[in-house]
């Protein structure tokens, strides 16, 4: 049976996100699962979660759970100085470009920082698919998480349209070359195999495919709701945003329920087509690492199992 | 010793450059539209440097590597940008 390796959980900022992914997390690693607990948001307190200290590397957390908290800042930087180094290898006229200062805005861009998670999730799932038994993330609020998983599909329509026109430009170069040998005009290559630049846009294509599958096939996503208007209009909403990019949700979580445990009739009526599985705040608070014990996710994680 | 130029071998120089100068008129306007096109795949991927919807700048960036020859069009192309007509008018030899 298919296996959904990857899962997030998704919804608005302070449902509770991080504790029932570390519920989750824990309760599947003392049933002997191994876990790995990602957090994606820049405000982690994952950490605080388990009461250690996490890093862009691993940290054990408990028996058969490990946890990263990633860095995003940390990654733009890498990110950064490869596509440097790349640039001093190539120009020729490197010297004349400041590059250092492009290099402190491009950190400021809008859309980095979606790209940086990306290549975070890319990373992790590949570093780490094979050792751990599943992959959970605890995601930044809505506005970065559904950005980020648009990213892919955004972008893979401006790498179609480059693409096709790179085609274009190496057939034109291609019919020059062919009447007139020596065309000063072209610089390049002409063909697909040996342009740089169509490998490059090809290598990008293939990368945010193999994420947007991830996304739309191989992960669990439950989308987190309390009993307020607020964040169930938000968990609609992102149903939505992500329908749209033909990711469909698994799951509904009725966090923070009222103690009778009855879960909202809206929740039901509008989510009706998916499970809904109710969480009772833990009365007493999560102090220690134990109180996950009693976080009511159980059947949220039963289900993840059989997806 | 100077070489001596045989009247053949002048007339192959001759024949040679004759056709050359007829393949570079007959590619001019390929030519043309090559560099309009390489201008308008950078314009396209650094669009927003000049306000027009682009792919993420992240993106932009992992292809910056490659694109020094491109650049290099865009720019003289944005120099042709204030002669257009001169542009177009030397290509087709009006002088």
């Amino acid at each position: 049976m298919h296996m959904k390796k990857v899962a997030f959980f998704l919804g608005k900022g302070g449902v509770g996100k991080t504790t029932l992914s570390s519920a989750t997390a824990y309760y599947l690693s003392r049933k002997g699962k191994k876990i790995l607990i990602v957090s994606l948001d820049p405000a982690h307190n994952l950490g605080d979660v388990f009461g250690k200290k996490l890093s862009n590397k691993r940290t054990p957390l408990a028996v058969n759970l490990d946890g990263i908290e990633v860095d995003l800042s940390e990654w733009i930087t890498r990110y950064l100085k490869e596509s440097r180094e790349e640039i001093l290898a190539t120009y020729r006229y490197n010297t004349t470009i400041n590059l250092d200062s492009y290099m402190n805005i491009m950190k400021y861009t809008p859309g980095t920082e979606e790209y940086a998670v990306l290549w975070a999730i890319e990373y992790v799932v590949k570093e780490y698919g094979k050792v751990y038994d599943r992959i959970i993330f605890d995601t930044p609020p809505t506005a970065l998480t559904l950005r980020f998983l648009a990213m892919p599909t955004i972008t893979m329509v401006w790498v179609r349209e480059l693409l096709n026109m790179r085609e274009k430009v190496l057939k034109k170069r291609q019919t020059i070359l062919s009447l007139n040998p020596e065309a000063h005009v072209i610089r390049g290559a002409s063909s697909v195999e040996e342009d740089r630049i169509y490998g490059k846009l090809s290598g990008i294509q293939k990368r945010l495919s193999s994420l947007h599958q991830l996304f739309k096939k191989d992960s669990y996503l439950t989308v987190i709701i309390n009993p307020d208007t607020l964040s169930l209009a938000e968990a609609l909403r992102i149903r939505h945003e992500l329908e749209k990019l033909d990711v469909h949700i698994d799951s509904v979580c009725f966090n923070k329920a009222p103690s009778d445990g009855a879960c909202g009739e809206d929740v039901k009526e509008n989510f009706n087509r998916f499970p809904i599985f109710t969480s009772v705040n833990v009365p007493s608070g999560l102090k220690t690492l134990e109180d996950l014990v009693k976080v009511e996710i159980p059947e949220l994680a039963e289900d993840m199992e059989r997806s | 010793m100077k070489e001596k130029y045989s009247l053949g071998k002048l007339w192959e120089k001759f024949w040679e450059t004759t056709i050359q100068v007829h393949r570079d008129k007959a590619t001019g306007m390929l030519e043309f539209e090559l560099n309009e096109l390489e201008n308008l795949f950078v314009v396209l991927i650094f669009g927003s440097f000049i306000g027009l919807p682009s792919p993420p700048a992240a993106m932009a960036m992992e292809l910056l590597p490659y694109l020094e020859d491109e650049l290099r069009v865009m720019v003289s192309r944005a120099d042709l940008a204030q002669d257009p007509l001169g542009a177009v008018m030397g290509m087709l030899n009006v002088d």
